[in-house]
């Protein structure tokens, strides 16, 4: 089973790159920490899923690179092919000869039609070299300007090109105090077109990462290298060969398809949240031991407190014990507080995974009242450790987890866009005032959707 | 009824693969529900003494009951049965009887069961009013008590992991006919037969593995063993029934009878249909009699087929069932149907149903409004 890469924009490609980095180097490390078939059966369903074997003998991701410049896809080729681990293919890539603005309306309206034809049929390519594709895995900024309105219009045209294929988009939100002016604009864009052709929208937030940095890792000069190399480490965690609880004997061979039905069959609910712990300077790893009952309340916590990382856990947060509260302050408590999952997915990587209880995660009260944790909560697990964490554990959450930061870029985007600021650039090319409303209608709905659980 | 899943080998190579998936039952049931576990679990209650306990797991009854109503068994008692099997043999009785009757249960079985050396597809061709599969289900609910409301958003919630369930499948079944090209490729001329001129995955696996025959014969020797035991059961059949009618015919107000469409005569429940007789003296039950019986029965179909005009005029072959699959290149006209003619049906069908599908949607619409109409304060806003 393989997963087609699609990196859109600058943001895509270069974390892209770093995700095949952060497989690669995890796959060829000695730290694995389980037997050698274990290792072997690892490395086998990882490079099925990522990689095609070239007769040079070094894996070619399987992977489309998309942007309007040439330079950051050249690098990306270059730096990858460097590595001597893996490369990309040489011809799966496509680009312009010169950049074309800062525009969300430029790149869904002109710049994707144009296009299309081309891009569509490295994608195609790509998807005939798999013997079984698992689904798409699309990487892009949502507030940037080409690259989230040409990503937008590639996830809808993967969409028609594929209508059974799973398609899983993951979305960098911008920092809050961003340097383009119109980003909340092309949020609110990106996000309502997604909505409709993608499966889920697994969401990295810039300002969460940066802080992860800074206070786990402690660096003191971030700088967006790290910030990628961080993501890379989250994703992997959760992309790396696992086994689910149906099949203990073989690693998964539909990973996209185990986690959309695990956390996304309700097409109103697609907005998937991430953590992962322990995280921690590369240089400390020796040095720190974990035990899960440790790691497994902690990843609890933050759940249900909403927390971004295992430091500064409000731990007075605890989930509505059942028929005890006043319904109004209930629901206050709730909004304010609480976290309401709709549905969790728990992945637990390393020594002696066995005797993990995930018990915990189970509890009634964590979730929305329409969904018991026998339907909401799933758990992969493999004895092989990743990345050299000796017990690694990720959460990816199907809750309330980004309420408040999409409510706070559409209030951002309506008031804006109450003084029409900034319109034209878009209704140049095509992107109507009618679009917005109707982008805002749909993200108002998603919303309140997610208030209500 | 058993069958033998090959151990598949830890590493990836794609024949092992090819042969993991030519070993499961792949494709669709042709009756929509897996039979076997139907038929172990009659067993296992039937055969239970009367006086010991009798524990089943409420998932094994919820899955007869929703079994049974699929195929139109139609008598409330059953649905009323509670839900852990410690009540209800006799209904039980009568609802196996009815599928042995109504469904033909073990000649399907049979068939499902049998051992194949080719790779192989299903093809239905026949027209949709004669499918024998669809003629017993049904629309009517059964009476079941009043269920606890469900949260819509629980229901949209289980669609969805269902579309995504079929999703995985379809890929699944993508890779299979990958893999299946691949080696009909690969093995072009090596066959001894020149019409079916490569291997089928089977034949290259023994190739591969030549110890694996024994695991062949095995199965063999199983399938003969239940062709016997079929054959012995066909000769005492007619006692069941006589048993069934002597200490079933105080039961009262069997609407059994009622349901049954055809008419019967009142000194049996379910009289074998009239199209297989099948001769209860030992010589003459003979495999080559059920062909023929089976010949018979597909003669009279295509008479009827004849009968009705039909939207497309060209005369076709009608084949229905399971058919081995063959790479040809070959012009010569085998006894067989040519892929792009089965497309070409399917694209029809998928055509039809379309339409279907819009139609029920538009008169869902319509319903959907009518019924916001009567709401104060409610507007409906349809996708």
């Amino acid at each position: 089973m393989s997963i087609v890469t699609v990196q859109l924009g600058q943001c895509g490609n270069q974390i892209g790159r770093e995700v095949f980095n952060a497989i690669c180097s995890d796959v060829h490390g000695t730290h694995g920490l389980c037997s050698k078939k274990e290792n072997e059966s690892y490395h086998d369903a990882c490079k099925e899923r990522f990689f095609i074997e070239a007769e040079s003998g070094v894996p070619v991701a399987r992977a489309v690179l998309v942007d309007m410049e040439p330079k950051v896809i050249s690098q990306t080729l270059s730096i990858a092919a460097k590595s001597g681990y893996w490369k990309y293919d040489d011809h799966s890539h496509f680009c312009q000869k010169q950049g074309s603005g800062n525009n969300w309306a430029n790149g869904y309206t002109v710049h994707g039609p144009r296009h299309k034809e081309v891009i569509m049929n490295l994608v195609q390519k790509e998807a005939e070299k798999c013997d079984r594709l698992g689904g798409f895995f699309t990487i892009m900024s949502m507030a940037g300007g080409t690259g989230s309105g040409l990503g937008a219009f590639v996830t809808q045209c993967l969409r028609d090109a594929f209508p059974s294929s799973f398609i899983l988009n993951h979305v960098i939100w911008p920092y809050g105090t961003g340097e383009v002016i119109v980003q909340n604009y092309n949020s609110v864009l990106t996000l309502s077109h997604l909505y409709q052709s993608s499966d889920a929208l697994l969401v990295h937030e810039n300002d969460v990462i940066h802080k992860i940095c800074a206070q786990l890792m402690h660096m003191k000069q971030i700088s967006f290298k790290d910030v990628n190399q961080v993501i890379a480490h989250q994703l992997g965690s959760v992309f790396q060969p696992t086994y689910t609880a149906e099949d203990g004997l073989h690693y998964s061979r539909n990973p996209l398809g185990d986690l959309m039905e695990t956390l996304v069959p309700h097409p109103e609910f697609k907005m998937l949240g991430l953590r992962n712990i322990p995280q921690m300077p590369e240089n400390s790893l020796a040095y720190s031991t974990f035990s899960w009952p440790g790691l497994i309340k902690h990843l609890r916590q933050m759940l249900i407190a909403n927390a971004k990382m295992e430091e500064g856990i409000d731990w007075q947060v605890q989930p509505p014990r059942p028929g005890s509260s006043i319904p109004s302050s209930h629901s206050t408590n709730k909004l304010l507080h609480f976290n309401t999952s709709i549905a969790n997915l728990v992945i637990l990587r390393g020594k002696d995974t066995h005797s993990a209880d995930l018990g915990s995660f189970r509890d009634p009260s964590l979730y929305t009242s329409w969904l018991n944790p026998q339907d909401a909560f799933g758990a992969w697990k493999t004895p092989r450790a990743f990345n050299k964490y000796e017990k690694s554990a990720s959460l990816v959450s199907n809750s309330q987890f980004l309420l408040k930061p999409l409510d706070n870029v559409v209030r951002k985007a309506w008031n804006m866009f109450a003084s029409k600021a900034y319109v034209h650039q878009y209704t140049k090319y095509g992107i109507e005032e009618e679009d917005f409303l109707d982008s805002f209608t749909a993200l108002e709905q998603v919303i309140s959707s997610y208030t209500i659980l | 009824t058993t069958h033998v899943l090959l151990p598949l080998q830890n590493s990836s190579s794609f024949f092992s693969r090819a042969y993991f998936y030519s070993s499961c039952w792949f494709f669709p049931s042709i009756c929509g529900l897996s039979l076997c576990p139907l038929v172990v679990f009659f067993i296992t209650v039937l055969t239970t003494l009367p006086g010991t306990e009798l524990r089943l797991p409420d998932t094994q009854i919820r899955f007869v009951k929703s079994a049974l109503w699929y195929h139109g068994y139609g008598r409330p008692e059953l649905y009323r049965l509670p839900s852990d099997g410690s009540a209800g043999s006799r209904e039980l009785l009568l609802a196996f009887s009815w599928l042995l009757h109504r469904i033909s249960l073990l000649e399907q079985l049979l068939a499902r069961n049998r051992v194949r050396t080719g790779d192989e597809t299903s093809v239905c061709m026949c027209e949709d009013d004669l499918s024998q599969s669809e003629k017993g289900t049904t629309e009517i609910a059964p009476e079941y008590g009043p269920e606890d409301r469900v949260d819509v958003r629980y229901l949209q919630w289980l669609s969805g992991r269902l579309r995504f369930q079929w999703r995985s499948l379809h890929a699944q079944h993508q890779e299979q006919c990958k893999l299946l090209h691949k080696i009909h490729l690969l093995t072009t001329g090596c066959h001894v037969d020149q019409i079916l001129g490569h291997f089928s995955v089977t034949e290259m696996d023994l190739i591969r593995q030549p110890e694996n025959y024994k695991q062949l014969v095995q199965l063999l020797e199983l399938e003969t063993m239940q062709l016997e035991a079929f054959l012995e059961w066909k000769q005492r059949e007619p006692v069941y029934w006589q048993w069934m009618v002597m200490t079933q015919m105080n039961f009262k107000g069997c609407s059994l009878l009622k349901s049954n469409k055809e008419n019967l005569p009142c000194s049996l429940f379910f009289p074998p249909p009239p199209s297989i007789q099948v001769k209860t003296r030992a010589e003459d039950l003979q495999k080559e009699d059920f062909a023929a019986t089976v010949r018979k029965i597909q003669e009279a179909v295509e008479l009827k087929l004849l009968d009705l005009s039909n939207l497309c005029a060209p005369k076709k072959n009608k084949m229905h069932g399971l058919c081995r699959l063959v790479r040809s290149v070959s012009k010569e006209p085998a006894p067989a149907v040519s892929a792009t003619e089965v497309i070409r049906e399917l694209q029809m069908r998928e055509a039809s149903l379309q339409r279907e599908l819009k139609q029920l949607r538009e008169e869902c619409r319509q319903r959907l409004d009518e019924i916001a109409e009567g709401l104060d304060g409610v507007i409906c806003i349809s996708p």
